[in-house]
């Protein structure tokens, strides 16, 4: 159980990390290692962007004086949304396999992956909302 | 679990949201509590007792309607 607020000695970490991400965005790039990466050009722009958006979403959260509070329901729910994300990607995955066959699928990886990630994370989203309230 | 948390806190005269703060959660997780749809931790049962200032858990939280 605690109450979650950013301060500065845990954005001072988060400051970091994202100094951490571009500077290694940048050494990638500059040895040219990981040619298209999830829809960018290359893996070490992709840690870049990630490093800026981190940076930009720490900022926000510093200026922000809303208190965010997270309590032990809300983790006991979060836990419970993510296994009801597991087993229904899985399900999901395997409906799949039986109404379709097992074939090969022509689609980017980049667009695969950003496909896999969106459903997962708006699967996570709405079993969270839901086991909120009632739980 | 059945519990005693809504009839204590009208008694000692406070609201969800002061004992939500007195004992760091959330207003929606006290009427959880309340309503029996949440099953708190010993922590925070805990400090449930003691923000209601009562002696012991279960005075505030109905054990017997655990079964074993």
């Amino acid at each position: 159980m605690a109450q979650k607020h950013i301060n500065k000695k845990n954005s001072v970490w988060r400051y970091g990390f994202a100094t951490i991400l571009i500077i290694a965005g940048i050494i990638l790039s500059y040895l040219n290692i990981g040619n298209e990466f999830l829809g960018f050009p290359s893996l070490g722009l992709w840690l870049i962007y990630v490093g800026f958006m981190m940076l930009t979403i720490v900022t926000l959260q510093l200026m922000s004086n809303k208190k965010r509070i997270v309590d032990e329901r809300m983790q006991f729910v979060a836990t419970k949304a993510a296994r009801i994300t597991f087993i229904g990607i899985i399900l999901f995955a395997f409906v799949i396999m039986v109404v379709d066959g097992i074939k090969p699928i022509h689609i980017a990886y980049s667009y695969f992956m950003s496909y896999l990630i969106c459903g997962i994370v708006v699967l996570y989203l709405i079993s969270y909302k839901i086991l909120l309230l009632f739980n | 679990m059945k519990n005693h948390i809504a009839k204590l806190r009208k008694k000692s005269k406070i609201t969800q949201q002061e004992l939500a703060e007195k004992v760091k959660v959330t207003r929606q997780t006290i009427i959880s509590l309340e309503f029996g749809r949440y099953n708190p931790s010993l922590e925070l049962a805990y400090k449930i007792t003691k923000a209601l200032k009562q002696k012991h858990i279960e005075d505030v939280f109905d054990l017997k309607s655990i079964e074993i």
